[in-house]
């Protein structure tokens, strides 16, 4: 397993569409997926796991994978978030 | 064993399995036998697989029509759809509480709704509608795939008794009474229906028991005494053994409601006509299989499955209301234009990801905004082709035309010069066999009040009650401080009603009776009484509805509806009508 924090840059923190953004790509891997802020755990392949989540911008969140492409689940999920969810071009 | 007492209003002493049913969120709770759990997974699946191919085909739609960043709203509601803390988090209590889908999906979304609520955000506490919106589709496709309350006792092996908080008319009228010995309810006022219908199917019952549906679990055994009006939980193999062998006695030969094909007629020879509400062409079946004589109320708004309106193309909709038409031929087939508010138009215009909205199971456009009729003369196109689509399918077969949330006469004027603008362009290749009738929903006091007005100008009338007893007593349901309000048995309402079926029947022009006013065992003899001989709704309370008018005498029901329309107040009228339909009985079962 292997884990990353990453920090929330986008102006509307983890909301529907960046959320949304986040689970599509997690669920294109197999490993299983957690997001931590603080002491709540959730499931990366769950929007409603990620709203609750309610990480607003300036958040650290702890990206871990568990599986066979762990390595680049977390890479791709870092990639995702600290790019600001590529925002206001939205193709899920 | 745990004793509790209560009021008992209807004779006997039952054993049997506890089936819960609870009223606030329309789903009941009913365990499942061990052997079953595979199935009702499977069936929670294919609800979901079901779902996705609706929310898919409507994010298609709208990418074709509208674009593709609109249509991008409804994958967050198919990652809603495959999330497992709602999908997957109900397949888990299915698994681990032995309950029915329906249920675990609404427990579900109960949890994931609680921590949606702490939590301080209102973009958050928006969610939660689209949350309700996923859940809602799931549960309408697994209710959809079994066909209904009544389906729900095929998974039951023994005989059981319902518990309940409270026992709604609409819920009463679907649940199967060959297979209840017996009930047990929290509430103790307004039992008034309640214990005629109990006395009327000689099942046994006990009410006022305050929090016996919190406090009995889902399968327990429980005895229930109508005589000294005790409730027993689990109880001892002697005290069930006792019960067991007393239900047969206690049940008396009674004729209990089933499912029957043509014309039903009072025990004096009134012949009354029961038709169905459906909401989709592959409802017909069902309405078939419930001996409805035709369909008295198609939503056709359902066909929008929550898209915006100029998403369904006139082929589209021609094609679903001709299945329809040719299914139930020849009886006719009453189709309700769009009755969606056009906020609802709007709201996937909103740019927000989650923000499309799925019209809830059984709840109408909304309040009294631009709605129904209105919404149809502000969007003439949107109508129009709505309107061609429907006097394409006449053709085939019996097709009547409803124009919904009408409140004046200049409104049925309007309606009908875009009826004839749809007719002129389809040119005569379109239409055989003439026009097809156009009635008016009576749902908005003006209407009622105006009735003989409008019934100059127009072919039929369906009177939508909820609606109208909602306006004229100005009571929002929806609104707990107030709902007990709403008040059927209200004397404004029944004037109304009657001045409705005056106007109607001075200009010859049929009315029929439509929602839940039509599945209250005590309110339907009344309307017979009344005079009414036409009455629509949801096709699981047919049976029961068929078994009270073949139980009701029409020319005492007249008697007695008289005498009503004198009284001042409801509580005057509850009584009376209690102690009339009780002890005069109109009902054989209400002899004892």
């Amino acid at each position: 397993m292997i884990a990353r924090a990453v920090v929330v840059r986008n102006e509307l923190g983890l909301h529907a569409r960046a959320a949304a953004r986040f689970v599509h790509l997690a669920t294109r891997f197999e490993s299983q997926i957690r997001v931590r802020r603080d002491s709540k755990v959730m499931d990366g392949k769950s929007i409603l796991g990620i709203l609750l989540l309610a990480a607003s911008r300036g958040t650290t969140l702890t990206i871990s994978a568990d599986g066979a492409d762990e390595q680049g689940a977390v890479e791709a999920l870092a990639r995702l978030v600290e790019s600001g969810f590529a925002e206001g071009s939205w193709n899920a | 064993m745990e004793r509790l007492k209560g009021i008992g209003v209807s004779s006997g002493r039952v054993v049997g399995q506890a089936l819960v049913a609870i009223q606030r969120t329309q789903v009941i709770r009913f365990p499942v036998a061990p052997g079953r759990v595979a199935r009702e997974l499977a069936a929670l699946e294919r609800s979901r697989t079901r779902s996705r191919g609706q929310l898919q085909q409507i994010r298609d739609r709208i990418a074709q029509r509208k674009g593709k960043e609109l249509a991008a709203i409804f994958d967050a509601q198919l990652l809603l759809l495959d999330d497992p803390l709602l999908v997957g988090r109900a397949a888990a209590i299915v698994a681990e509480e032995r309950v029915n889908a329906e249920w675990a999906v609404e427990r579900a979304l109960d949890e994931v709704a609680e921590v949606f609520s702490d939590i301080a955000d209102p973009y958050l506490h928006e969610r939660k509608g689209d949350l309700q919106d996923v859940a809602g589709r799931v549960r309408m496709n697994i209710r959809g795939e079994k066909g209904g309350a009544r389906d729900l006792f095929r998974d039951l092996e023994a005989p059981c008794v319902l518990v309940a908080d409270e026992l709604a008319p609409s819920v009463v009228a679907q649940l199967d009474w060959n297979r209840i010995r017996g009930f047990a309810t929290d509430a103790g006022s307004r039992t008034y229906h309640t214990a005629i219908l109990a006395r009327s199917l000689g099942v046994t019952a006990v009410v006022g028991l305050r929090d016996v549906s919190r406090r009995i679990p889902p399968g327990a055994s429980v005895l229930i005494d109508g005589d000294s009006g005790d409730v027993v939980i689990d109880p001892d193999p002697a005290l069930r053994l006792e019960a067991e062998a007393a239900a047969p006695r206690a049940r008396a030969q009674q004729p209990r409601p089933v499912a029957a094909a043509g014309p039903v007629r009072t025990r004096d020879g009134v012949a009354i006509a029961l038709l169905a509400n459906i909401e989709r062409s592959d409802d017909v079946a069902a309405a078939l299989d419930s001996g409805a004589e035709g369909i008295g109320l198609y939503r056709s708004e359902f066909l929008l499955a929550g898209g915006p309106p100029d998403l369904a193309g006139e082929d589209e909709q021609y094609e679903e209301y001709r299945r329809a038409v040719v299914q139930m031929a020849p009886r006719p087939v009453t189709i309700r234009t769009f009755d969606i508010d056009e906020r609802q138009l709007a709201r996937p215009l909103v740019d927000s990801a989650l923000d499309a909205r799925w019209f809830p199971q059984g709840e109408r456009a909304g309040h009294a905004g631009l709605r129904g009729i209105r919404f149809g003369l502000a969007h003439p196109a949107i109508f129009k082709t709505q309107l061609r689509a429907l006097l394409r399918a006449a053709a085939h077969g019996p097709l009547r035309i409803l124009f919904p949330f009408v409140s004046s006469v200049q409104d049925v004027r309007a309606a009908r010069v875009l009826l004839a603008e749809a007719l002129g362009e389809l040119g005569a290749p379109g239409i055989a066999g003439g026009t097809p009738a156009a009635g008016v929903m009576i749902e908005v006091p003006s209407a009622a009040f105006t009735a003989s007005t409008l019934a100059r100008e127009t072919d039929f009338f369906t009177i939508g009650t909820n609606d109208l007893i909602q306006y004229t007593l100005a009571v929002d349901r929806t609104d707990e401080r107030v709902s007990d309000r709403y008040e059927p048995l209200h004397p404004a309402v029944l004037r109304l009603l009657r001045q409705v079926r005056r106007g109607a029947v001075r200009r010859g022009i049929p009315v029929s009776v439509c929602g839940e006013v039509a599945t209250d065992p005590v309110l339907l003899p009344l309307l017979v009484g009344c005079g009414f001989t036409e009455f629509s709704m949801t096709p699981g309370a047919l049976p029961m509805a068929r078994h009270v008018v073949q139980e009701t005498n029409a020319a005492e029901m007249a008697r007695i509806a008289a005498r009503v329309l004198t009284l001042e107040t409801v509580d005057e009228i509850e009584h009376y009508l209690l102690e009339a339909v009780d002890h005069q009985s109109v009902y054989d079962g209400a002899r004892r």
